[in-house]
């Protein structure tokens, strides 16, 4: 939509204007050039610097490092390792803390009983964690899920928390005034209208997740993208290094960018 | 039932019995009184306008009379029956916009829909639509709200409202946002659908020309703590049925300075109060 009669500003001056729309092309081509210049950076610090290859190898080594672990190492399988762990982790804690949370935020009893005691556990480091999980679980599965439960839950349960107080009062009077009871107040005006912020939090506490797996699996794994990379380091293995981290980054960027497909398609009505 | 009991009910349908309000406890040094013994009784059908001046408590009294607010003495009776909670019964159109965001146009009028036992999915679309065509929105039915005007968003909210079928419908400055002719549209819009559902309604308001215009009956409230200063029998006055050129005629433009001139006052007094409540805080 032209703001000015006289028609469609330029490409040019649109990149430039507050909160100006742009195209989906544009920001697609706009996502790519920053890959592109991220690359070219990194090549021609390689060609041109003398940093040696074991601090920063080549771009061609490490694709070649990625191929290998594929090829020769059978990387799918310490990558579908991590997402498993993470997709339970993860689920066991959203499903919890989502009707924990609606609770805590919609009822000031449930608030009132789990805000202290849920915000001490939240500002644990979770590294600091670790120690204790393998000391209740040992070093088998359950340790590494409930570490990332950990990490995950109670930050979520908050924010879930949080969201549900602040939806606007009149949705719930409203709500009432039109024959709801509380259940339904609790499922069809709070869950319903925090949903697309609760997407958001999933997104962003899937991220972190992400992080607490890889933490997990460098204590004490056998298998899994996190000890791919620790082990490829005790070998000196910069590229392959390289290799499984980049590989993370792609998989939160995969599973990031999904997850913002979905809010658009879920969520018409917020554009 | 005997028909004189019969006709005594109908003319208490509402009745607020010698109802005070507090917030932050009934005394004078911690709390403030918004509400000072307020009584009144409003026919079934009957169209009753608040009017006061800004700040005086009628939304406060609104929100009493719909469950929403408690008071801190004094009853609401409503068709014989004490008021406890909101529920399907008091029907409420808010100041602000009230729509469910995430859901389209027909469907925030069905919402209430699904809480009436007995009505088969078709009978609710039917019931949906009626209320969307009454209130002139037929064309948007799968418009998300913020894709809608103030001003049919507001007669979305009174499309929803109506479609639950309330005994009573509060209206709390429900055009306030809108501008003149947006607002002379409804009230004119108003007067048809009520003609249409014989409802009973409370109508909050702080313009005069729109409680003249819509009222049979127009109550005139004090600066806060509100109390009735005045009632006024409009429809003693002006034709039942009004259309826009009775705001031309002498006896409204009569009713609406006399009115006037009391609110007047009476803001006067609201701030002097607010003078002092801060000098005393002070
Ligand atoms: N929940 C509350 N707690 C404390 N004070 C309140 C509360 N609700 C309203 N008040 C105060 O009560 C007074 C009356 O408020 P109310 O909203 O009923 O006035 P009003 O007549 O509707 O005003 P307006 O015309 O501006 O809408 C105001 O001074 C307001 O600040
Ligand atoms: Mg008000």
């Amino acid at each position: 939509m032209s703001r000015n009669p006289g028609g469609e500003p330029g490409l040019w001056k649109r990149l430039f204007t507050l909160r100006s729309r742009l195209s989906r092309p544009t920001e697609i081509g706009l996502g790519v050039l920053a890959f592109v210049f991220l690359l070219a950076v990194w090549a021609i610090v390689v060609a041109t610097s003398s940093i040696k290859p074991q601090y920063m190898p080549s771009l061609l080594s490490i694709g070649e490092a990625l191929y290998s672990l594929f090829v020769d190492f059978n990387f799918a399988a310490d990558i579908y390792i991590s997402v498993v762990r993470v997709a339970i982790a993860f689920a066991i804690a959203a499903v919890m803390a989502i009707p924990i949370g609606i609770l805590m935020g919609s009822y000031r009893v449930f608030g009132a009983l789990g805000e202290p005691v849920i915000d001490l556990i939240r500002y644990l480091p979770v590294p600091a964690l670790v120690p204790l999980t393998v000391i209740w679980l040992g070093i088998g599965e359950g340790s590494k899920i409930a570490l990332l439960w950990m990490g995950t839950f109670f930050q979520l349960v908050l924010l879930i928390a949080d969201d549900a107080k602040r939806v606007p009062q009149e949705y719930v009077e409203t709500a009432y005034t039109l024959g709801a009871k509380q259940r339904h107040v609790l499922g069809l005006v709070i869950l319903r209208s925090i949903l697309p912020t609760m997407v958001d939090n999933l997104r962003i506490t899937l991220g972190w997740c992400w992080s607490y797996v890889i933490l997990a699996e460098i204590v004490a794994s056998n298998e899994g993208i996190g000890q791919v990379i620790w082990a490829s380091r005790r070998f000196g293995k910069t590229p392959e290094v390289m290799a499984g981290v980049l590989t993370i980054g792609l998989i939160g960027l995969l599973s990031d960018q999904l997850i913002r497909l979905a809010s658009k398609k879920l969520f018409p009505y917020l554009r | 039932m005997t028909q004189h009991e019969a006709s005594t009910d109908d003319a208490n349908f509402l009745r607020i019995d010698h109802v005070s309000k507090w917030f932050g406890g009934a005394d004078r040094h911690a709390g403030m009184q918004v509400i000072d013994d307020v009584s009144m009784t409003i026919e079934k059908g009957e169209l009753a306008v608040f009017v006061g001046p800004s700040g005086c408590g009628k939304t406060t009294l609104m929100r009493i009379v719909g469950g929403l607010d408690q008071p801190t003495s004094g009853t609401v009776m409503l068709g014989g029956e004490a008021v406890k909670g909101p529920d399907r019964r008091k029907g409420v159109v808010f100041q602000s916009y009230s729509s469910f965001p995430w859901l389209n146009v027909l469907d925030n009028v069905k919402f209430g829909l699904r809480f009436r036992d007995g009505l088969s999915a078709r009978e609710k679309d039917e019931i949906a639509r009626h209320y969307v065509d009454l209130v002139g929105l037929v064309g948007f039915e799968s418009f998300y709200v913020n894709k809608i005007s103030g001003g049919m968003r507001q007669r979305l909210a009174l499309a929803r409202t109506l479609a639950a079928d309330p005994d009573i419908l509060l209206m709390d400055e429900p055009f306030g946002a809108l501008d003149a002719q947006n607002r002379e549209f409804l009230q004119v819009q108003l007067l048809d659908i009520r003609e249409r559902e014989r409802k009973t309604i409370v109508f909050v308001t702080h313009d005069v020309d729109e409680a003249v215009f819509l009222a049979e009956r127009v109550f005139i409230f004090s600066a806060r703590p509100a109390t009735i200063i005045e009632e006024i029998r409009v429809s003693e006055t002006l034709p039942a049925k009004r259309d826009l050129k009775v705001k031309d005629s002498e006896q409204f433009l009569h009713l609406r300075n006399r009115i006037q001139a009391v609110i007047r006052t009476q803001a006067r007094r609201t701030e002097e109060e607010m003078l002092r409540v801060a000098a005393r805080r002070r």
